[in-house]
């Protein structure tokens, strides 16, 4: 039973970090249709601007923090102006392409300006853990499951709640209905990319004193973050929040229960099961196109 | 069929690759260049398998790597630790990869676009993972070593100049693909699945074909990758290595095998000759990244394509310069007096009821129009015949036979024809191509051979008028005569039964007094016309009788005059004089 | 006079590649200082490799084009060293290598010269300091499935079959950029080993790996592979490492030569070294000091020379060469002592 819980624990913790870059993914996808395959990167950029702010410029934590973040939203818009904007009316395919032509882009120009070292970030707490009888809770675990909390219930009452919320889901639903009623989509749009790099931004942070800050954390996070919101339903929230807990669970127990080199076969295994037999996912509706 | 031009195409084709074929089999090189030149001409074939599936067929496969390796290690584990000739180990590999192709392919049936592509990752990174810890049989990650090359090519030089020769042969398959019956439907299902559905095309068998002749491809090239290099681990088919095809396919062009050609040499050359860019780490893939959002931006139909596009006028066929045929429709396939009988057709969306328990039929021979008002249920009861929908509940019986359960291709074979509202043109190809997929379909009796379905095309296209034109591309049409040529390809199927959607839509007056005409001339000819459209002058005109639909069910049914007279129908639909003391 | 490199100057291994060239360029200006080889100055020749396997093919044969390059350095990696073996043979000029996999200098190919002691005597070392000096008889192995992990953990427990008494209770492999090792750790714990053994590639799943064992409350022995004793696997656990035992075929303390090493690598890289860059170092120093000795660029002179090299104190250790190409044949044992690495024993295998 303390394995049970313990896998359990770490199972969820790493399945935090999943949803939370799978919101990025999903709410880019809602508002203009592209799934983005630089979310990882995002999370990584966010990940060396603590680095820089926090340990090579000694600022304070909590500073370094917003300033990461600051970062980000520039990075979110400029991703934007750059890569999406321009082919948006375009097909799917080539927006792919693209995004994946940002992600080693932005990979290697932080390979070419930071080194290839990996590299340590502190967590937010002092104490790494606390012993809760026979499980150990890592602290910046509970940090994550914490925070991922938080952004699902601002992020719920953000779009249901508000007017900002709102336009930005009429955006998602219908760009050109949108316009015709006065919203400023291109605003809508910017505001999504913009959203999303700060969500990918607050993950990276927050994995990195778990993963360490390195090139590559953020590419293995994200292709199973993206088979997350497929499993939980693509396009929908809630979907991809417990698309990336049960990711993550499902991951760990197989790792120790059936075998630790093929943990990373049994997220695609679900995957092409989920896809073959119930493509939208848990929560996802089916769509069909108007003939 | 065999044109000069074609006959041109061929002989400098091969000339050229005898010239290629020979130059790397016989000029002294250094080993660097070989290998280097390996690497483009077994990389090539692999791109060309992307040129069929995602250039051609519009699918997008991210796991080509995949398939590369599955050739590869058929290459090395049969060379090297079962003893097996290289061909029967090539066979093997390509064999494999067929299935595996096919097998992915076939997901398809469910899913496209973004989940395509979720897909054919997964699907890769499963591959590889088994490559790396099935140890027992793929040596994991040490790799495969000793691998063997064919008897007489064992010297690396002699080896390029099979895999050119080999690259060469595949090329030309893929050359000449488009133009094939094969390639003209996956063209089809590319520009327009829908419409290639109801044009008669299987879509699903198309897509599983373009896969597994994709994977083939993959698979060969993987082999002779194998034996040129003696040594394959797993790292170099990893998802990676999927996206190094896939930008080599876009960067030359998606479409043509030359365009392949260019973006593999250019990926593979460039990076060599730009060694000094590696001095600081990252600084060339870092650039390599954003040249690929470049290429998405400024040259979406890659380097060859933007040369095609510009030369592209200089090129294009004349039109023809004998009459066409007069066309001739066979519609009367059965001796059953109903054209198509529709009874109990349902069509629930969740709770919404599109179309509820409708039934009427449709004589032989009559025009009969379907109205009602926006949201009625005419559309998706189209939908329903041709089977895009299948109905909750009911049957449809063409010409006698129940048609309720096929797919919309096999519809067509058995006679049923149908134009869209919105049209759906097959916009990257001709007028004539257009109207030949239109003929192309099993149960369409013409004659063999490629003439006669242009013969029967254009005869189409001459009873629309539009014949004179018929080698420009569709784009090049206004609105009203696209609509044209999408009647035209419903009838070089020789359906019997015709169903129109709207075909008024978007027409000026001068437009529809020609459409009234026209279908007229169809009706003439025998053929039965089932007709939706909103203007009601048209449709008095040309039908004989009218269901009237709204709210999903039919509130009229009969002879055209009596039902524009029923109260209900002109509550519903038709309206009446405004009352002129109200307005006093 | 030219000597070729392919080292990895992109790609994921790009770290070990700058180390690696520091290593090699100090040798080259120590022997060019002393009068270089042949009367001739050395001159150094990089290719980069790409840390892949295509890549490593297409620097060498490049670098193998240049006729006036007389000897080459090979890469770190044992996979990118199978890859280029068929054309090294076919070159027929001699490769230093730094790759582990036993198979390198056992598949008959003449060419290959390694210049540190290959997986099967760390396998030896680890088994031997374990039961003979630290006394613990039940292992716990986990290792990486890739080339280096599998091979080493083959090794290891072949061993320990020739010890009686030992006994292997859990025997691991995990993927690489595995992110979590929860399940390894608790398999560790259910396993009841008294002593753990690794082989880990990559430094950051060491890191994430070794604090997950503390947090889980594991405090067994630990002699891990020579990975566990990087300066980047140090950075990255902190003191989750502290208290271990590393087999490592550079230890700073192990040798006179080691510690000049140390003392002229700090002076130009400003970190401390480790085996990324000592043994390139002594490859171009055993290397030109061959080919001087042979006193001609011949290759099979130069192989002969470099064969007959024996009690050559390098910095990796002494130098022994067998008929194979093996140039060592033991490994140091090192402790972690709260971040210091500080030598133990050095354990020199029978075979």
């Amino acid at each position: 039973m303390d394995l049970v819980l313990q896998l359990l624990f770490t199972g969820l913790g790493i399945g935090a970090v999943y949803a939370l870059v799978a919101l990025g993914f999903v709410l880019i996808f809602r508002a203009t249709n592209v799934v983005n395959f630089a979310q990882g990167e995002f999370s990584m950029v966010a990940a060396y601007l603590m680095v820089v702010f926090a340990v090579d410029l000694q600022w304070p934590y909590g500073w370094s923090f917003v300033a990461a973040l600051a970062g980000m939203a520039l990075l979110g818009a400029i991703f934007n102006l750059g890569v999406y904007y321009p082919l948006r009316n375009r097909t799917f395919l080539p927006v792919i392409i693209a995004t994946i032509g940002a992600s080693i882009f932005l990979a290697n120009t932080v390979l070419a300006l930071y080194g290839p070292q990996p590299q340590v970030l502190s967590g937010w707490f002092a104490t790494p853990g606390i012993q809760v009888g026979p499980v150990y809770l890592d602290s910046q675990y509970l940090l994550i499951m914490g925070v991922t909390l938080v952004l699902v219930a601002f992020n719920f009452w953000f779009f249901e709640h508000t007017l900002l919320g709102k336009k930005l889901q009429a955006t998602s639903q219908d760009k050109e209905m949108a316009a015709l009623l006065g919203i400023p989509v291109a605003t809508m749009i910017m505001l999504t990319f913009v959203y999303s790099a700060l969500l990918g931004g607050v993950a990276g942070i927050l994995v990195a004193p778990i993963l360490f800050v390195s090139i590559q954390m953020g590419s293995t996070i994200a292709l199973k973050a993206f088979a997350a919101t497929i499993i939980g339903g693509f396009g929908d929230v809630k979907g991809a929040i417990i698309g990336g807990l049960a990711l993550g669970v499902i991951e760990t127990f197989g790792a120790a229960y059936i075998s630790v080199p093929y943990k990373d076969g049994f997220a695609f295994l679900v995957l092409v099961a989920f896809l073959i037999f119930r493509p939208q996912g848990i929560f996802g509706e089916r769509v069909a196109e108007k003939a | 069929m065999v044109t000069a031009r074609r006959v041109t195409g061929t002989i400098a084709y091969v000339a050229l690759s005898a010239l290629a074929v020979a130059v790397v089999g016989l000029l002294p090189m250094d080993d660097y260049t070989i290998h280097i030149l390996v690497q483009t001409a077994t990389f090539a074939i692999a791109v060309f398998g992307l040129t069929v599936v995602l250039g051609l067929c519009g699918q997008i496969n991210l796991a080509q790597a995949a398939f590369f390796g599955f050739g590869a290690y058929a290459v090395g584990l049969g060379t090297a630790d079962l003893h097996l000739n290289f061909w029967v180990a090539l066979a093997i590999g390509a064999g494999v990869a067929l299935v595996m192709g096919a097998f992915l392919g076939m997901t398809t049936l469910r899913l496209g676009g973004h989940y395509l592509a979720m897909v054919t990752i997964s699907f890769q990174q499963i591959v590889t993972l088994i490559m790396v810890n099935w140890i027992p049989v793929t040596h994991g990650p040490d790799g495969i070593g000793k691998i063997q090359r064919p008897a007489m090519f064992e010297s690396t030089h002699a080896f390029l100049g099979l895999c050119v020769f080999a690259m060469a042969v595949i090329g030309y398959i893929v050359w000449r693909l488009p133009q094939t019956p094969l390639g003209r439907s996956m063209r089809a299902v590319r520009d327009n699945e829908l419409a290639a559905g109801v044009a008669g095309i299987n879509v699903y068998r198309v897509k599983v074909a373009a896969f597994a002749l994709s994977a083939v491809l993959g698979g060969i090239g993987g082999g002779f990758f194998a034996g040129g290099f003696a040594y394959v681990s797993p790292d170099q088919f990893s998802f990676g290595e999927s996206i190094v095809f896939i930008t080599m396919t876009l960067l030359g062009g998606v479409s043509s095998p030359v365009g392949a050609l260019i973006g593999t040499a250019l990926l593979i050359v460039l990076p060599e000759s730009l060694r000094f860019l590696k001095s600081v780490p990252g600084l060339y893939l870092a650039i390599y990244g954003l040249s690929i959002i470049l290429i998405i931006r400024y040259m979406p139909d890659g380097i060859w394509g933007f040369v095609q596009n510009r030369v592209r006028r200089w090129f294009a066929p004349a039109a023809f310069t004998d009459a066409a045929a007069e066309l001739t429709l066979a519609p009367a396939k059965t001796d059953a007096p109903m054209a198509l009988e529709i009874q109990g057709l349902s069509k629930h969306f969740g709770g919404l009821k599109a179309v509820d328990d409708v039934s009427f039929s449709v004589r032989r021979g009559d025009v009969h129009a379907l109205i009602g008002p926006n949201g009625s249920g005419k559309t998706t009861t189209l939908n329903v015949l041709s089977g895009i929908y299948a109905a909750t509940a009911g049957r449809v019986v063409l010409s006698g036979r129940d048609v309720s359960l096929l797919p919309p291709y096999a519809r067509t074979a058995a006679g049923m024809g149908r134009t869209f509202q919105n049209i759906r043109l097959f916009r990257s190809m001709t007028a004539l191509e257009n109207v030949i997929i239109g003929a192309e379909h099993p149960g369409n009796d013409i004659g063999d051979g490629h003439a006669a379905l242009v013969e029967r095309a254009r005869a189409a296209l001459a009873f629309v008028g539009l014949e004179a034109r018929a080698q420009e591309l569709v784009t090049a049409f206004s609105y009203g005569h696209q609509r044209l040529i999408e009647i035209a390809r419903a009838l070089a199927g020789n359906p019997t039964l015709l169903l129109l959607d709207e075909p008024a839509a978007g027409l000026n007056p001068t437009e529809k007094q020609g459409l009234r005409d026209l279908l007229k001339r169809i009706a003439s000819k025998g053929l039965t016309i089932l007709i939706i459209d909103h203007d009601m002058t048209l449709v008095t005109e040309v039908a004989e009788r009218i269901t009237v639909l709204n709210f999903g069910r039919h509130i009229a049914d009969g002879v055209a005059a009596d039902v524009l007279r029923q109260p209900d129908v002109i509550a519903a639909y038709l309206g009446s004089e405004p009352d002129a003391s109200a307005l006093a | 006079m030219k000597i070729g490199m392919c080292a990895p100057v992109t790609g994921p291994a790009a770290e070990s590649g700058r180390y690696a060239q520091i290593g090699a360029k100090l040798a080259v200006d120590a022997v060019n200082k002393a009068g270089g080889v042949l009367g001739k100055q050395v001159e150094l020749i990089v290719e980069d490799d790409q840390t892949t396997n295509p890549g490593i093919v297409l620097a060498f044969s490049k670098l193998a084009s240049q006729t006036d390059i007389v000897a080459f350095l090979g890469s770190i990696r044992s996979t990118q060293l199978h890859a280029m073996a068929p054309d090294a043979l076919k070159v027929g000029k001699p490769v230093m290598i730094g790759g582990t996999d036993p198979a390198l200098t056992h598949m008959g190919n003449q060419w290959y010269f390694r210049f540190r002691p290959n997986d099967s005597y760390s396998g030896k070392v680890i088994a031997d300091y374990g039961v003979n000096t630290l006394g613990k008889k039940k292992w716990a192995i986990v290792h990486s499935t890739d080339a280096f992990g599998t091979a080493g953990g083959k090794a290891l427990t072949e061993a320990l079959g020739k010890i009686s008494g030992a006994s292997i209770a859990l025997d691991q492999g995990y993927t690489n950029q595995s992110q979590d090792f929860t399940p390894v750790v608790l398999a560790i714990k259910q396993s009841g080993a008294d002593i753990l053994g690794s082989y880990f590639t990559f430094e950051n799943d060491l890191g994430v790996f070794a604090r997950q064992l503390r947090q889980l409350g594991v405090t067994i022995p630990y002699v891990g592979s020579p990975s566990i004793v990087n300066v980047t696997a140090l950075k990255l656990a902190g003191p989750a490492l502290y208290g271990t035992f590393g087999v490592a075929d550079y230890a700073e303390d192990s040798s006179p030569a080691s510690k000049a090493f140390g003392k002229i690598y700090r002076e130009v890289a400003k970190v401390a070294p480790d085996n990324q860059s000592s043994w390139t170092y002594d490859a171009v120093t055993v290397l030109c000091m061959a080919i001087n000795k042979a006193g001609k660029t011949d290759p099979t002179a130069i192989r002969e020379a470099i064969l007959a090299v024996r009690k050559h104190p390098g910095a990796e250790g002494e130098y022994n060469f067998d008929a194979n190409g093996d140039g060592l044949h033991g490994y140091n044992i090192v402790k972690n002592e709260n971040g210091t690495i500080v030598f133990d024993k050095h354990i020199e295998s029978a075979s």
